[in-house]
Parts: structure tokens; sequence; C-alpha cells
């Protein structure tokens, strides 16, 4: 028998860490995710590199950084010299699989993997409701006809429950009551607001103009849509957000299911991850885009539901830093592959097979170009870079001069995330502590110039904008 | 109501320089349906052995990439047919369903015992084709009740679970609705809490505790009555029924349903 397993890398889209049953969420039921839990082993300090779908795939993809892969924010483009984890498996004897979302803009998926279904019209940003079942279609049509003579690697890119975005563009233009008015669900059916729904306004520069002010470079639309939203509506969004979970953790549930019946479960390792996560109403925010704990927080569990691959079983793990770096190479790492040189990310599988290896104590995470966060066991530090005087299109950093405005949260006594300790002078040598750790860390990086002309022009609009607030905040 | 428009928000789906407009199209094609609609009956009422037909175009409630690019002639994205005819004491219905964004044609057959809310009985199948450009093309998924509770699927031949019924649930397919919301409508608007009913999906996904309600009545475009359904995996579905015990409209979160035709039935 062939002693390379089946990789199979489920993907969910926006879903936050802990909107999971397994993780103690009771306003929603995913009993197929919860039994990837029971059959593996659940990082639960696991981070996306950014919190959105392009940026954080293209990490997925490659291995590396954001601001390194050319798709820093959801209008990048990967820098073509790039290989992806399809080319290096496809080389290395494995047969590459992509079935659902792929959003990796300036690399068509179907030159990377044998795709198994990718929309009639491609799928893009949304859209859950069309493709994910048929997306499941293509699968089980995959596992069911599967010879088993060579390992495979399949990537499913499922969509939901990214789908809440459409939920939150519908209020873009119409009043929608909240569902007490509209009598559909009772107000104690609903989830209650977020412990954290207020929050510190004392954010970064480039939070408030991405998402914060009436004007926001971000969904101005919905912002403006929502901003007379009553705390019935905000507990609806929650509501709603769990439905999309429960829909695609049904679907997960088929390909469980029909992994077991073709006994294709024992030699194969399943990932499921996400993207990024989703704020749903957390310091009053919706979808991602932002450097809080709900929108850079996601899933990370690694599991076999048979007995040939050793993972641990029914664990959490709450101490090691996952990061979506190393999807990459881990896969890699099950698959005997060696990983392209220059890869940031690190294998989990130690980790999933209960060893005790040398790790990182912190993650790293970027957003939305200029947008930095460093996540330790205790404290969370989140900065931003001053847009340069005149752009170069070579993502920022490593540069503490350019450092703009900072939040400084501790974890163990304020997991909410709603007191920045930024100016507290006491906090002076965690906050060095932290910008050594970024610093550092980008020193590693190979930072490359972004020459696509679309996403140059939208950092260069975007740049225009941060320059004037700048100019106000600095006037003042 | 939406506060720029004079039409339900459920079904208002208008969003700014949009042409087509969605809910101009809306209307054309009810109106177009209305023209031809002289039968004042409700599904129940059909001769024996006679299939009854409603042809929906389905529209996509959002554009950004799902209904094509560009201005078209039309928003449809596909067609639903369901028809169904009533032979030896059971209900037989084909549903044929085709979204040309997914690529996606099931059809699904199905039949219901002869009551109102139309319980699934014998075994049902879904043949599923894709038009993409992708290795995936087409599956079949057969489906029966077992021991009138657990749901099992045998999906191209390999069997699997698909979930396990309470012995009181009230088991329906989701397309089915069509005729179980007219059925039961006077029921739904008499009772505080809905109706509970297991929804099986697609004939495929088992939706327990599925609750459908009263929602409202509107006049314009027509004079429709209103019903929601949710459940656990179930975002909310808004169902407008007509004054021809019709449903007209069907909106479920992503699409519209837009009666086109209906063919048969008792002509009066």
């Amino acid at each position: 028998m062939n002693k390379r397993p089946n990789i199979l890398f489920i993907n969910t889209d926006q879903h936050s860490w802990d909107a999971l049953s397994a993780h103690g969420n009771p306003y929603l039921r995913t009993p197929n995710i919860d039994a990837l839990h029971r059959n593996g082993i659940s990082f639960r300090q696991s981070y996306c590199t950014d919190p959105v779908c392009a940026a954080a795939r293209s990490s997925w993809a490659t291995g590396l950084y954001t601001s390194e892969t050319g798709v820093p924010f959801n209008g990048g483009h990967l820098h073509p010299e790039l290989s992806d984890i399809g080319q290096v498996l496809n080389v290395g004897g494995y047969r590459a699989f992509h079935c659902g979302k792929w959003h990796v803009p300036g690399r068509n998926v179907r030159e990377s993997f044998q795709t198994l279904y990718y929309g009639r019209r491609n799928i893009g940003a949304g859209g859950a409701a069309y493709y994910d079942s048929a997306s499941t279609h293509a699968v089980a049509d995959f596992l069911t006809n599967y010879d088993g003579a060579d390992p495979f690697y399949l990537q499913i890119g499922y969509v939901d429950p990214h789908d809440v975005c459409e939920y939150l563009h519908n209020h873009e233009e119409k009043r929608i009551p909240n569902p007490v008015e509209q009598g559909i669900v009772s107000e104690d059916a609903l989830p209650p607001l977020p412990e954290n729904f207020d929050y510190d306004a004392r954010e970064t520069v480039l939070h408030r103009v991405c998402r914060r002010v009436d004007d926001a470079l971000i969904h101005a639309a919905i912002l403006k849509g929502i901003r007379e939203w009553d705390e019935l509506h905000w507990r609806y969004l929650r509501w709603n957000y769990y439905r999309f979970i429960e829909k695609v953790d049904a679907e997960i549930g088929r390909i469980l299911a029909l992994l077991r019946e073709t006994s294709l479960h024992h030699k194969t390792l399943i990932i499921f991850s996400a993207d990024h996560g989703e704020a749903c109403g957390s310091h009053q925010m919706f979808q991602k885009f932002t450097l809080y704990e709900e929108s850079i927080r996601v899933p990370f569990i690694m599991a076999c539901l048979g007995d040939e691959i050793p993972v641990e079983k029914d664990r959490f793990d709450d101490t090691h830093f996952v990061s979506g770096v190393d999807v990459f190479p881990t896969v890699c790492d099950y698959a005997g592959i060696d990983v392209p040189e220059g890869l940031q990310g690190t294998s989990v599988r130690p980790l999933a097979e209960g060893r005790d290896v040398p790790w990182r104590d912190y993650a790293y995470i970027e957003s939305n170009y200029w947008g930095r966060a460093i996540v330790t066991e205790r404290y969370k530090y989140v900065t931003e870079y001053k847009p340069k005087a005149v752009e170069d299109f070579l993502p920022p950093g490593p540069d503490a001069a350019q450092f703009g405005l900072a939040q400084l949260f501790d974890r163990h006594d304020d997991p909410g995330e709603t007191r920045n300790l930024a100016e507290d002078e006491a906090y002076d040598e965690v906050i060095k502590m932290c910008q050594d750790k970024l610093l550092a860390q980008e020193a590693g990086l190979h930072r490359q110039e972004m020459v696509h002309p679309n996403p140059r022009r939208i950092i260069s609009n975007w740049g225009d904008r941060l320059r004037s607030y700048w100019r106000v905040m600095d006037r003042i | 109501m939406n506060d720029k428009s004079e039409h339900h928000w459920s079904f208002d789906y208008n969003y700014g320089a949009q042409n087509p407009q969605f809910t101009q199209e809306l209307i054309g094609t009810l109106s177009e349906y209305n023209r031809g609609c002289y039968t004042d009956i409700d599904a129940r009422d059909t001769r024996a052995g006679e299939a009854i037909t409603h042809i929906y175009n389905i529209l996509p409630n959002y554009w950004r990439g799902y209904a094509g690019g560009g201005a078209e002639a039309s928003l449809s994205i596909g067609t639903v047919i369901v028809e169904r005819s009533k032979q030896d004491g059971l209900w037989s219905y084909v549903v044929q369903y085709e979204n040309t964004t997914s690529g996606e044609h099931l059809r699904m057959r199905f039949r219901c015992c002869d009551e109102h809310y139309r319980p699934l009985t014998e075994r049902w199948r879904v043949d599923a084709r894709n038009s993409g450009d992708d290795t995936y093309s087409e599956l079949t998924c057969e489906g029966s009740l077992v021991e009138d509770s657990e749901v099992r699927l045998h999906i191209n031949g390999t069997e699997v679970a698909a979930g396990t019924v309470d012995a009181s649930a009230k088991l329906t397919c989701n397309w089915a609705l069509f005729d179980v919301i007219p059925a039961l409508s006077q029921t739904i608007r008499t009772s505080n809490d809905g109706i509970e009913l297991t929804l099986l999906e697609d004939l495929e996904q088992l939706r327990p505790k599925s609750r459908l309600g009263f929602l409202a009545s509107v006049q314009t475009p027509f004079p429709l009555e209103g019903y929601y359904v949710y459940g656990t995996g179930l975002l909310p579905s808004y169902w407008w029924l007509d004054v021809h015990g019709n449903i007209a409209i069907a909106s479920t979160f992503f699409e519209t349903l837009v009666l086109r035709e209906k063919i048969g039935g008792i002509h009066e």
C-alpha cells in the first residue's frame, strides 16, 4: 500500500474560531466539524495571515505572508514567479485537486490543480447558496469514483459562512425590520449581544478610515445601511451567521460520511480551517478587515477519522500559535515533499502527533496593507504604518519610525479587547517587546513591490485618504 | 417595507443603477403569468393523474458575478419546474432546478402521501448534472426512509446515513412547500407559533425543526400573503401566495423564484 496519505484540506470562509459547538458556543450546532475535533486536535491559537479572503488564501497557496505574495488586500495580484501548493504537489508525485472557492487573484486555479468544480461562471468572493452544494456533489463524485492508485491532495473551498456578507449587503438600500418586528424569530431565540459590543475608540487611523468613518474605504454602503440598527438587528446578524455555519457544517458532514463509507477515512489526513473570521457585532463591527480577534482568529483542526495516521484525538491545543502560512509546509510534510525555499510557515505535524518541538511564541498578522498585529500568550499589539509620502508599492516594514497609532490588549484580563493599554506608560516595556517581535519578523520577510496596475491604483487611492486623515491628526 | 420602495423587502432586490431592474423584472414576469391565469384552484383539486406544473424564473438577489457580466436582456439565471400529479393515492413530484451560475441542474423525483404537509414516502432520486468546465459532470443520489426514522442515501451507489427523523416529525421535501403552504395557509395563519416540519432539502440535506409561519399580507405589486420558513441550517425564506392559491414568489436567501407559467389544473 502506498504509505503516503491522502490529504483533504477543507476550508470555510469567514469562520471565526469560536463559532463551533465543539469550542463551547451554545448558539449553533456543528456536529460534523465537532466530529473532526473528536478525531483530531484543535488548535485554538490559530490565526489567519490577513483577515480578508484573497490575502489569506494567497498565504495558504504559497506559505508566505501577504506582504510577500503580492496580495496584501483583496485587490492584490499574486506575484507570478511564486510557486503554489498545487504546482509543488504535482511535481512531487501527488495528484492535486481543487474544488470550490479559490480566490487567489493572478493565479489560474485550473493551471495549478485538476479542478473538480469551480462554478459555471467561476466562483468569486461569495455565493455559497449557489456553489457549496455543487461543490459537495463534485467531491462526492470524486470520492465515489477514486481509484486509489495515487495519493491525492484535495482542497475544498466552501463559501459559507461568507454569505453573511450578502446578508449585510441586503441592508444597503432598504430598511429591513428586526426579526421581532418581522414576527419570525422571538427575542429569546436570538444570541445576546457580544460582551465586547462596545469598543475603545482609540483605534488606528487605518482602522478608522477603512471601517469607521461615514465614507469608509471598505463597504461604506453597508456601514450607512446599518447605522440605525437596534440591538435586535445586531443579535439577528449573529443568529443568521450561525445558520450559515450550520449550513456549511452539513455539507462537510456529507463529505465525512462518504469518506467513511468509501473506507478512505483511514488513510486520509483532514485539515480544517478558515481564511479569516467575522466580527459579528463585536466592537459594533461587521465582516472582517480588522485586527480584532473575531476577525483574525480561525479554527484549525487536524484529524483522521480512521487509525492509520497518527493524530492526537479529542484534544485542544491552547498553547501553540498556528498561522495560515503553516498549511503549505504541513501538507508537504505529510506528502513527503520538500518545501520550496523561503517559506515562512512551519509544519504543524509534530504538534498534531503530540511531539514537543520548538515553536514560535507569537502570531504575526497583516491587514489592509499597512496594518500589523503581534499576538503573544498574554498581549495583543496592533499598529499601523503611516503611508509613505510617495507610495512606492513596496509593502511597508520593518520601520519603527513609521509606526502610527497602536492598541495593546491584555488577553488574560481583557479577552474582548475593549481596554486599549497602549497609552499607559506601565506597558511601555510590553509594547517594546511586541515591537521587537514585529520588527524581527518583518526583517525576515521577502517583501516585493507590487507591479500589477490594479492593486497599485487601489493602494494609491487608499494612501491619499490616509495621508489626508493623518494631516488632520497631526494638526490636532 | 423598504423605505425607498413600495414593495416588500423580502423580494425587493433593486440596487443602484442596476439594469434590468430586479423589481421591474419580477413584476413583469408575474404580470405575464397573471394574464394567462384563468384558474382559481389549488393543487389538491386536480383530477386524478393530471399533472399540474408551475414554472418559475430564478432571479439572483445579488448581482456581483452571479448574474453574468454587463447589462443583459433578462436577470434570470435559470428555471425551476415543479410538476406533480396524483396517482394511486400518492403525489408524484418531478422538480427540475437549473441554475446557469452554478451550472447545476437537478432533477428530483419523489412521492408524497396525500396529506396537507405532503409526507415523503417510498424512494426518491436526484439526478444532478453540471455544465461547468471541470471534472464533475453528473451524480446520482437515491434515498429512502428506513424504519420510518433514518434517512439513507445512495450517492453514486455508495450508501451513507443522512440523519434521523423523530417519530413525531413531519418529514417533507422543501420543493413540496409549493403545495404545503397553500394547503396549510389557514392553519398557519391561525397558529401563534406556526407549524414545525422536518425538511429534506433537495432530497439530500435534513433540516429538522423547520418552522413555517405567517409573515404579512401585501397589496403591491399584487395581493399576496407571505409566509416564512427557517430552521437549523436553514436561512429564512419567504413564500408569497397569490389569490389563486399559487406560490407566486419564493425568495430564499440568495435567489427569488418568480412564477412565470402554470400548466394544468381544473380550468374554471
